[in-house]
């Protein structure tokens, strides 16, 4: 039979010439075939660099090509490779980064000079710098800011080795390093302190690896004559820092680059039950003495996901009181207390809960698909007395409703279907939509409660607080950070001056259990009106007014005094009944490092006042005198190294490089930076379908005519 | 022997399979291209409503876009309703407005895009000098000129928005006539406004 087939076909040549000349008619409608893959072609700018003189074998894969001010050359950007190393020791724990900066061009007059824009826990308290040359260790020093950098641009331009680290925010960081020599390596140690989470009866730590894109709003203001950062914005008059918090994004299809190393040494001070690491696999090792040596169960990662460590006693709570004291010129101490837990039931007053969800373009990817089945989880959690909404921002503010709604089958059944079409493209213009979501006065009856799901990836973080602060009214703010590398210190803040509560979602496989437990703060009776008694009138505590706690969250404070007190009393009200806890910290253990947990806390309460009495002028003041005392970086002080020889000679030139950082895992390139797709498969298809036609056609020809 | 040679049953169902292939996919590729010229007869009803006043107007009950201003080039006969959003859904139906760039007919970048092969294909025509009309919902007129047109890579050029420059930018794919979608190759018509604002054509006395 197929013998048969065949044999037709070759004898009856003429029946295909018809299909044949129709193949060739729509080829040559719809573009001649050479250009079918033209769409992939890559552009020719390799072969301009390579015309240029670049020789391309020169560069080693991974590194980047930047252009000089010499016409005509070009010299990689320096290599940047970074191992932190975390110890843990109760609450408190220390982190040194190092950060290995190597100058990997060969041509003996191409000097560099590293910037790297990084993030690290909006927590730390960072106090050391070391700058390593060979064997040699140079120790940074604490000075004003622009007194540091001063320090740093004399020494650059005398040729000596130098760094400095400057805080841009809370939670991220300049690193720039001077005159590394070609195929030469400096290393810069950047040493902090923090205290871990406690929440739910877990404590966890998170260390951000990557500065996610930000986006910028307002109109750019460029200030003749003063410096530009090295980031990919204009300084705006919303985000005057605009250029310093955007570091050039390294285009995910060029690989992952920045890999890091990381170890962490726990000793958490009680038996350890579960240990988990959130988003990365992980080696444990348990020491004789109960201490745990944990590494990445990779090698290297690369730097564009938050790390996170969470750990829990092996059975029943943990001790529901830590006190740690130090001797200084004054007593410091850390006191956290966990009110025991309750049993009571679902708090029973009706609700009106406001959902915020962020599409803008950073959330694109599997941060809005987090963020969908995080909302429709919460919205089935509704009750028939609750009221509600849903609020969507990107470049423009959406409501679902024009005001909140009972909550009913209908209403919920519209929201479900609204969140599940929603998708992330645009601007973050968050402004308009946190007015939106704290406008309005539920019925006295209602608790009202503002629920955020975004990744905070913006530049104007405190012109939201200030929002925040003063318009917030009778209502509740909730953050749940979206994604892998969500902006915590917005997170942390903008609920903290919500009076709320802060999570993270950094998978899909997190949400559900996240969700779970934000209910239960959300559910749960309240913990307010917290005072401490028992302290001299000298003491400073901070926080200066300690914020309400939901469910599962303890009660921190750091504190210094003359007089060391013996009992300490902490009284709240709790379900409309009054809560009291003495505590005797007089026989609390020694530990190093209180007194510079308790100056970051006071300089964070001091940043949260933006607008004290004496103006700007004198919350500088204050803040530099608690810097410089304590040694800390913050918004107004620097770390300082400078070596003491100059090594560059004075006819070498210095280009200056900003390190490219990876976009966070799981975010789409093209929906924050990138152009959008701009044609249909609409050729293809028909391509595909008249050629299909005309294959049917010839299959079908009139055979038997010629049998 | 059997006279009648009958077509062998593997045969039939290939041809069967094919023409069934064959209609689908011709079927699909001519919607898209239906659906581009069907929307814009939908979206200038859309559009006259917008110019009366209503806000933010479905061209049908289900869409989740609106028009937000009118594109015209005199010289090439286009006639064009642009809608909110940059998102493969939108520009299915008209060229999108991208929402991060400002707002059609305020100061500042505003970038359009749209389909290479169906209601973008004209910018390959479009030449220096040529004159785009961007009528917004305000029923105010912009008059641009093409200053320049250039091929880009997606994967390295971005638009630069902060420059505090008024410009009118036009981005389809590139090339024109290729068959695969995806590419990184991107078509940028840059026009910057005439500077005074014409009165919209005489159709509308007194605006």
């Amino acid at each position: 039979m197929l013998y048969e087939t065949a044999q037709q076909c070759t004898a009856k040549r003429t029946s295909q010439v018809l299909p044949l000349a129709l193949l060739m008619v729509i080829l040559s409608w719809i573009g001649t075939l050479p250009v079918v893959l033209a769409c992939g072609e890559p552009p020719s700018n390799q072969s301009e660099i390579a015309e240029r003189g670049m020789r391309l074998k020169d560069v080693t894969q991974g590194s980047l090509l930047f252009n000089t001010h010499e016409a005509g050359r070009y010299t990689p950007a320096p290599l940047l490779k970074t191992d932190v190393k975390i110890t843990i020791t109760g609450v408190i724990a220390r982190t040194t980064v190092a950060q290995e900066f190597v100058n990997p061009s060969r041509h003996k007059n191409a000097w560099a000079e590293g910037l790297y824009v990084f993030p690290l826990p909006d927590t730390a308290a960072v106090d050391h710098l070391r700058m390593k040359v060979g064997e040699r260790i140079i120790t940074g020093e604490i000075r004003e800011r622009a007194e540091a950098k001063r320090a740093y641009e004399q020494a650059k331009q005398e040729g000596k080795r130098a760094s400095l680290v400057e805080q841009e925010r809370p939670n991220v960081f300049t690193v720039s390093v001077a005159n590394i020599a070609p195929l030469d390596r400096i290393i810069v140690e950047i040493e902090y302190q923090e205290t871990v989470r406690y929440d739910q009866g877990v404590y966890s730590l998170r260390f951000p690896m990557a500065v996610g894109p930000r986006y910028i709003p307002g109109t750019p203001v460029i200030i003749e004559g003063e410096a530009h950062g090295s980031g990919w914005a204009a300084n705006t008059d919303r985000v005057p820092d605009a250029s310093r918090i955007t570091p050039p994004v390294q285009h995910p299809s060029l690989g992952p680059m920045n890999p890091v190393t990381l170890t962490i040494d726990l000793a958490a001070g009680f038996p350890l039950g579960k240990i988990e690491s959130s988003y990365h696999d992980i080696l444990t090792i348990a020491d004789q003495d109960g201490r745990r040596h944990i590494t990445l169960r990779q090698d290297q990662v690369p730097a564009n996901r938050d790390f996170q460590l969470t750990w829990q006693p092996e059975r029943g709570p943990s001790p529901n009181t830590i006190a740690y004291l130090q001797q200084r010129e004054s007593t410091y101490g850390l006191l956290m207390v966990a009110p025991p837990a309750s049993d009571e039931s679902v708090s029973t007053s009706p609700r009106e809960a406001i959902f915020v969800i962020d599409t803008s373009g950073s959330m694109a990817g599997t941060s809005i698909e987090q963020a969908k089945s995080a909302l429709v989880l919460a919205l089935g959690r509704l009750t028939s007395q609750d009221r509600f909404n849903v609020i969507q921002f990107n470049s423009a503010t959406r409501l679902l409703f024009s005001e909140p709604r009972p909550v009913g089958t209908d209403t919920l059944g519209k929201a479900v279907r609204y969140v599940e079409r929603l998708h992330a493209d645009g601007g973050t213009e968050i402004l308009p939509a946190l007015k939106m979501a704290l406008k309005g006065s539920p019925p006295p009856s209602h608790l009202r409660q503002v629920i955020f799901l975004t990744d905070g990836q913006v530049g104007n973080e405190d012109e939201l607080f200030e929002v925040i602060r003063t318009q917030l009214g009778t209502s509740r703010l909730f953050t749940i950070g979206i994604g892998s590398a969500p902006n915590s210190h917005f997170m942390r803040k903008a609920a903290e001056f919500g009076r709320g509560t802060f999570t993270h979602i950094g998978s899909t496989s997190e949400v559900k259990a996240q969700m779970g437990a934000i209910f239960q703060k959300l559910e749960r009776p309240v913990l307010t009106n917290i005072h401490v008694q028992g302290f001299e009138s000298t003491a400073e505590l901070f926080p200066s007014r300690i914020p309400d706690l939901y469910d599962g969250e303890p009660v921190v404070l750091a504190f210094k005094t003359a007089a060391m007190p013996s009992g300490i009393t902490l009284t709240g009200t709790f379900n409309a009944r009054t809560w009291t806890q003495t505590v005797d910290v007089a026989g609390s253990s020694p530990r190093d490092g209180l007194s510079i947990f308790w100056a970051r806390q006071k300089i964070a309460s001091l940043m949260d006042d933006k607008r004290p009495e004496g103006g700007e002028g004198s919350l500088r003041q204050s803040v530099l005198d608690i810097a410089l005392a304590h040694h800390l970086v913050s918004p107004y002080t620097s770390l300082v190294a400078v070596d003491t020889e100059p090594i560059r000679p004075s006819d070498a030139s210095l280009m200056i490089h900003a390190v490219k950082t990876n976009l966070p895992e799981g975010q789409d390139y093209q929906a924050i930076v990138g152009l959008p797709r701009t044609a249909t498969n609409g050729p293809l298809h028909l391509l595909i379908g008249l050629v299909a036609l005309a294959v049917a056609f010839w299959l079908w020809r009139p055979r038997d005519r010629f049998a | 022997m059997n006279p009648i040679q009958t077509t062998p049953r593997p045969l039939v169902m290939l041809t069967v399979f094919f023409l069934a292939v064959g209609l689908w996919q011709a079927g699909e590729g001519s919607w898209m291209y239906a659906k581009a010229r069907l929307a814009q007869l939908l979206l200038q009803r859309a559009w006259s409503r917008t110019l009366a006043g209503e806000q933010l107007v479905k061209p049908w009950p289900w869409a989740d876009t609106y028009p937000v201003a009118k594109l015209t080039v005199p010289s090439l006969h286009i006639d064009l309703i642009v809608l909110n959003g940059a998102y493969g859904r939108t520009l299915a139906f008209g060229p999108g407005y991208s929402e991060s760039s400002a707002f059609p007919g305020s100061s500042g970048t505003t970038i359009m895009t749209g389909h290479r092969d169906t209601h973008f294909r004209f910018l390959s025509r479009l030449k220096r000098q040529d004159e785009i009309v961007i009528e917004t919902d305000q029923r105010t007129s912009q008059r641009y000129l093409v200053q320049s047109s250039q091929i880009v890579d997606a994967r390295t050029a971005s638009i630069p928005l902060m420059e505090g420059e008024d410009q009118l930018v036009l981005v389809t794919c590139y090339p024109f006539d290729s068959i695969l979608t995806g590419g990184p190759l991107r078509y940028l018509v840059t026009a910057i406004p005439v500077p005074s604002a014409l009165p919209r054509s005489s159709d509308t006395p007194g605006g």
